[in-house]
């Protein structure tokens, strides 16, 4: 299938005696917004791992837009997709401009079509008066919408994030999802982790809730609380699969 | 290339920025050739050149005590002080000085060692003339007891110093007595009923055969000893070169940390070409600090009474040598990046295996001067190669067929160290 199908994934790093992921399986149809959701430890980090080909599985399978995540596909796959990680993956004492420059040159893109994109997407982020700032000059807010702009330079198909709001102020957030949003009306496939359920639910067409590296359920946030009288929002359908007990 | 280049650009733009790695690879480095090359210079210069000051006592009075005094301060070598305050030194007091270190060398000259010397020098001319059928009878002291001069060292005074001061005045005080000989003889040539035209003509020669040192030098001759700069320069400047490892390693691991480097990974096309781009740049630092280094040798030492550095006459064999230091120090910096965590573990290794890998390697003080062991250990490192493949062009006037050993030691082992960062790297991802 078109989009992003786990099956059967299993992870033992080395040296752990516990599995990371225990045969975790579920499917994303392509051009939605899908979160990942899950307490910590539930394995959410490594399977976008997996799913970039940074890491690889001990067994099962991951397919992405038709492509199986193989040392033969592992290429194509990269131009497939972009990632936001948890980290802000920049060069601090390199402003805006020089990180996605340099990351722009590494994708290929050069001289001033790629000046032209870049100036593009800091006004977007609204990042163009701090163009030629450092960035570890920048707020919280800023060195976020900067590590997003470095993640869709080459303009994936799918846009996966680590926790992309993680510790912003309100106006940031606001505005990483509305350019979320605008980005998947475009025809891309948004796949996204957070802690933030509430944004999850306003978010994610489709969620999958996963623990202890397994999915426990997956649906769309609000026909799930539908199906759980309980509920009165997504944190609570998630809170009723995964308990209160707390992890480490 | 448009990512080599990018990475070659970016890790310029990240130095620019990094005032601290600034001053480490380009300000230290000087100011540590400097500092090395002067506070080592006497213990490298020969005795020749060290001028002494040296006590002298003569209780001769005599032709003996006065060539003593003359010879010495003829040799240039040495600085005759036979009086204190206007008063002349007795033999006690200038024990008393070298005892407490305040000079380092003291000689006595005893009361009737011209005597002696000339009573000698008869004895032997006597022996001759009566071998000779002559009848010839120069007056001899009764009564052989001989006499010595009498030298006092500084307690702290190093073996080879006195071994050397003792050959000098061993040296001197045999030319003396040769030369009463010979004068003696002389006198008696003089006083054989020979024409007198005859004699004088015939100088006789204390030497007939001397000594000449000559280069060894290849092809174009230069005549380079090695002085402190001829060390230090090129051997301080393989340290600080290896130094860079300290700047590598760190850019590597905060890579790690802020999750560039897992950015780069994420970016369709091939990390060796980043990585390239990184070494390539890392290696070009290496080799304008190598060149800085040798400009301060050749421009700023002369200007603090130290020789100049000469560099031989082979500089695409130097280029070649400064680049395989290069890449040793900087895939030694990425190996050190690579299996490290954390920049602290990363630093205090780097920096102490470099000092080690110096100290073994003949950076401090030359191979040839230590023990057998060590000098095998020594021509392990990586460093010594360096400083080996150096002197060869400096020293030697060597070409690349006299470095291209070290050289390819140097990339190999670059090569090697190369291999297990990236093996180390892949198996961490696995």
């Amino acid at each position: 299938m078109s989009g992003i199908s786990v099956t059967e994934l299993f992870k033992t790093y080395k040296g752990s005696d516990e599995p990371t992921l225990k045969g975790l399986s579920f499917q994303f149809p392509e051009g939605k917004i899908a979160g990942l959701l899950g307490p910590n430890g539930a394995g959410k980090t490594t399977t976008i791992s997996i799913l970039c080909g940074l890491v690889r599985g001990d067994s099962g399978e991951v397919v992405i837009h038709g492509l199986k995540q193989e040392a033969a596909h592992r290429e194509a796959i990269k131009h497939i997709i972009g990632i936001v990680p948890q980290q802000i993956a920049l060069y601090p004492q390199l402003s805006a401009v020089e990180n996605l420059t340099y990351f722009g040159n590494l994708y290929g893109f050069k001289g001033k079509a790629l000046q032209q994109k870049i100036m593009h997407y800091l006004e977007i982020f609204g990042l163009e008066k701090s163009a030629h700032k450092e960035i570890h000059k920048y707020s919280g807010g800023m060195k976020r919408r900067a590590n997003i702009i470095a993640a869709i330079l080459h303009d994936p198909q799918l846009l996966i994030l680590d926790e992309p709001t993680a510790g912003v102020d309100v106006q940031s957030r606001g505005m990483i999802l509305q350019f979320l949003r605008d980005y998947n009306s475009r025809g891309a496939s948004i796949l996204y982790t957070s802690h933030l359920l509430e944004e999850a639910q306003s978010l994610c067409e489709d969620v999958v809730i996963m623990d202890e590296g397994k999915m426990i359920v997956q649906g769309n946030p609000l026909k799930l609380i539908e199906q759980h009288p309980a509920c009165q929002n997504l944190e609570d359908v998630f809170l009723h699969f995964t308990g209160y007990a707390l992890r480490d | 290339m448009l990512r080599l280049l990018a990475t070659i650009r970016k890790e310029w733009q990240l130095l620019l920025r990094d005032k601290m790695g600034l001053i480490l690879l380009f300000v230290m480095p000087l100011v540590l050739i400097t500092v090395m090359a002067l506070i080592q210079d006497a213990p490298f210069k020969d005795y020749q050149e060290i001028k002494f000051d040296i006590l002298t006592v003569d209780n001769d009075h005599g032709r003996l005590g006065r060539h003593v005094k003359e010879g010495l301060e003829a040799g240039g070598q040495f600085n005759i002080i036979d009086s204190l305050d206007g008063k002349p030194i007795t033999a006690e007091h200038a024990k008393e000085l070298v005892n407490e270190g305040k000079y380092k060398i003291s000689i006595i000259v005893p009361a009737g060692a011209t005597a002696a010397i000339v009573s000698n020098a008869n004895r032997i001319v006597n022996d001759i003339s009566h071998r000779m059928g002559m009848t010839v009878s120069l007056p001899v002291k009764k009564g052989g007891d001989s006499l010595n001069v009498i030298i006092y060292f500084d307690p702290a005074a190093k073996k080879a110093f006195k071994g050397a001061i003792h050959q000098a005045l061993d040296n001197f005080l045999t030319q003396v007595e040769t030369e009463m000989l010979l004068d003696r003889i002389r006198g008696q040539l003089h006083n054989k009923d020979v024409p007198e035209a005859g004699t004088d003509t015939l100088p006789i020669r204390l030497q007939a055969v001397g000594l000449q040192e000559h280069s060894t030098g290849s092809s174009k001759e230069i005549d380079v000893i090695s002085n402190s700069v001829q060390h230090n320069v090129p051997a301080w400047s393989i340290f600080a070169m290896f130094f860079i490892v300290i700047p590598i390693a760190g850019n590597m691991i905060r890579e790690r940390e802020d999750g560039s480097l897992l950015r780069m990974k994420l970016i369709p096309g091939s990390y060796l070409a980043i990585l390239a781009g990184k070494m390539l740049f890392f290696v070009g630092i290496c080799v304008l600090q190598f060149y800085l280094m040798m400009l301060v040798g050749i421009y700023l030492m002369p200007l603090l009474d130290l020789p100049q550095l000469v560099m031989g006459h082979h500089h695409g064999a130097t280029i070649l040598v400064a680049s395989g230091i290069g890449l040793a120090a900087t895939a030694y910096g990425i190996l050190i990046g690579t299996l490290f965590k954390t920049p602290n573990q990363a630093l205090n290794f780097g920096a102490i295996s470099i000092v080690i890998l110096s100290a073994i390697g003949g950076i401090w003080i030359p191979l040839e001067v230590m023990p057998a062991k060590m000098q095998v250990l020594g021509h392990l490192s990586p460093l010594s190669w360096g400083l080996d493949a150096i002197n060869d062009i400096y020293l030697r006037n060597g070409d690349i067929d006299y470095v291209w050993k070290n050289v390819l030691r140097l990339i190999l082992t670059g090569l090697a160290m190369l291999a297990i960062a990236g093996w180390v790297e892949k198996r961490r991802m696995n």
